[in-house]
């Protein structure tokens, strides 16, 4: 048995065998590296820490016909304590112009971790979602989404200049203490990413809304940064979760320095 | 429930009234076209004209108060082609007579056991979609950007264009005088006025439509989440109803797929409540080829013309729009070539 064995293969086969398997399995292991290790921002925000991708959930539809304006919801599911909450969520489009598409940051007050927007999709790609703890867990998942010819005509403009920045604001009159309520607000503005032509030809320059912020008597519990990878009209979708009736302020800072306002009161009882 | 929801029921109500009364009254432009210039009876095209005509009131009256706004809507964008509408509407129709009726009628007769009809809507699923976003779609925009055609600036309906006019003034001339004439066309008909089925076919059916823009444009209403404006039409969401069972994990419902799934649920159940079902094949591989051609032509044509014999013959011409009238003009040719001339096909 063992002159059959070393008959056939020499030890320097086997040394050969065993290195050419290990090479293959480097290799592969590398060939199906995570999505977000492909992004360089993605890779930067996570730094050393091993992300898991359990217990985050990325929500896409796996077609878009129209990739100006897709829906994307995001979520963590741990409860939001004092000592230990989501800090912060990202969002990235790998094959976008400018990938980052917006940054989430919560407090213990906000509720959840939960978050609806629209997206812009250049093309099919892989969506990427990062999320911190405030303990310094980091959760990372990923979605493919294909974008196909726009099906019908071309979309006019979907906003009126009239009533850019004019915001809309929904919240539920009531809601028991401490139980998360949505919160859905929207703004009209174009978004204007800075790639797009006017009638005329020359570039129209980038203008978009920059920062979101959301407070409850004062106290900010959610705010973004939003990039031109957000779509048009921008519509954020969060939640809260107040103690005591109070008042919810919200601000959109558009990068000029332009503001806008709202404001709605919540009864907890 | 959200106005989404609303939508979604909305729309399969919709289709569950569309299919029954498709099954009672037996509805069909083809049948209408086959009887004007073939057979000599004229009750079914007039049904159609009927229902036209109360689309057209129905819908204008909603606009003009303000519980839709039109221009909305596919069919009055701010241009069209000049070549793809009619050669589209030509294509549907031939397509149509090819294989006795078009695709919302192939699902009222599915619904009634014609296995025939299953063969048309797969092949007509299948063309539409790769002519809008698969093998065929990018020559389709190629060849729409090329020749995109606009009659001044605005949205490309007869009275918006006449609006130098007075706009109101022009709304109410161009609606009264189509439904005025398409009502002289129906009424003017002995056998037409004493047959209460068709009568009823087409008022029920062109209600429709306009139930159709008010569940999307009014119960839909959601500044947060805006849905298309959209009524009746039967290429595109024949299409979503296939995709939409392969990819459902990945996809949403929309309000084309609810009027589908509606309209062969009711025709369904109004044809076993009337023993009407029964299983029907073909009887020859060639009438399975020519049904299948049939299909496919359905599908190409009607998303070239942005519609269908009901998306643009009833929904599309309710707004008034321009290139709604190069496509259902051209869906009238492509039947009337397929019945009479050199091109027709032999009788089935």
């Amino acid at each position: 048995m063992n002159r059959l064995f070393s008959d056939r293969f020499s030890r320097r086969d086997a040394l050969l065998l065993g290195a050419s398997g290990a090479a293959w399995l480097a290799l592969s292991t590398s060939a199906w590296a995570q999505a977000w290790e492909r992004l360089d921002a993605a890779r930067k925000l996570i730094g050393d820490a091993k992300p898991s991708s359990d217990g985050i959930a990325l929500d896409l539809p796996l077609i878009s016909e129209d990739g100006s304006s897709v829906q994307l919801t995001v979520n963590v599911d741990r409860p939001m304590t004092d000592a230990d909450y989501v800090q912060s969520i990202h969002l990235f489009a790998s094959r976008n112009p400018s990938p980052e598409i917006a940054s989430f940051e919560f407090t213990p007050r906000a509720g959840r971790a939960n978050v609806m927007t629209r997206v812009r999709l250049n093309e099919s790609q892989t969506v990427i979602a990062v999320a911190r703890t405030s303990k310094g867990q980091v959760f990372a998942t990923s979605r493919d989404v294909r974008v196909t010819v726009s099906g019908c005509l071309i979309r006019a403009d979907t906003y009126e200049s009239a009533g850019e920045m004019l915001p809309r604001v929904r919240v539920p009159a009531k809601t028991a203490a401490g139980t998360p309520a949505e919160v859905l607000t929207l703004i009209n503005h174009p978004m204007e990413t800075g790639l797009r032509e006017g009638a005329d030809g020359t570039v129209l320059p980038q203008r978009i809304v920059r920062s979101f912020e959301a407070t409850l008597d004062g106290e900010a519990f959610f705010k973004a940064t939003l990039y031109r990878s957000l779509a048009a009209n921008p519509y954020l979708r969060f939640h809260v979760a107040p103690k005591a009736s109070g008042k919810l302020a919200f601000k959109w800072t558009e990068d000029t320095g332009r503001v806008a306002e709202a404001s709605a009161n919540i009864a907890v009882g | 429930m959200t106005p989404a929801a609303l939508t979604l029921w909305a729309g399969f109500a919709i289709g569950l009234v569309f299919g029954v009364a498709g099954q009672i009254t037996g509805f069909c432009l083809t049948r209408g076209m086959r009887g004007w210039w073939v057979t000599g009876d004229g009750l079914k095209i007039r049904a159609f004209a009927l229902a036209l005509a109360v689309a057209i009131l129905g819908t204008q009256l909603i606009d003009a108060i303000g519980l839709i706004d039109v221009r909305r809507s596919i069919y009055l964008g701010e241009s069209f082609s000049w070549l793809l509408m009619p050669l589209g509407g030509v294509l549907f129709g031939y397509g149509m007579v090819a294989c006795n009726g078009c695709g919302s009628r192939a699902l009222v007769l599915l619904g009634s056991g014609n296995l025939r009809s299953f063969v048309v809507l797969v092949c007509l699923g299948i063309a539409a979609y790769m002519t809008l976003t698969g093998l065929i779609a990018p020559l389709r925009t190629q060849v729409a950007a090329l020749t995109g055609a606009a009659v001044g600036e605005g949205p490309q309906s007869l009275p918006y264009l006449a609006r130098a006019v007075s706009s109101n003034v022009a709304r109410v001339v161009f609606t009264l005088v189509t439904a005025g004439l398409l009502l002289w066309f129906v009424f003017a008909h002995k056998p037409f006025r004493s047959s209460t089925k068709d009568i009823a076919g087409g008022l029920i059916i062109g209600a429709l439509v306009p139930a159709g823009w008010l569940a999307t444009g009014w119960l839909g209403a959601d500044d947060f989440d805006p849905a298309p404006l959209v009524s009746l039409t039967f290429v595109a969401p024949i299409g979503e109803t296939i995709q939409y069972a392969m990819i459902a994990t990945g996809t949403k419902v929309s309000f084309g797929v609810a009027v589908v799934c509606g309209v062969f649920l009711g025709s369904l159940v109004a044809a076993v409540s009337m023993g009407k079902f029964h299983l029907e094949g073909f009887p020859t591989a060639e009438r399975m080829a020519r049904y299948m051609t049939g299909g496919a032509l359905m599908g190409i044509g009607g998303a070239l013309a942005l519609g269908c014999s009901i998306g643009q013959g009833l929904t599309g011409l309710s707004t008034l729009a321009l290139g709604s009238f190069l496509a259902a003009g051209g869906i009238l040719l492509g039947g009337r070539l397929a019945l009479r001339g050199p091109l027709a096909l032999p009788p089935l």
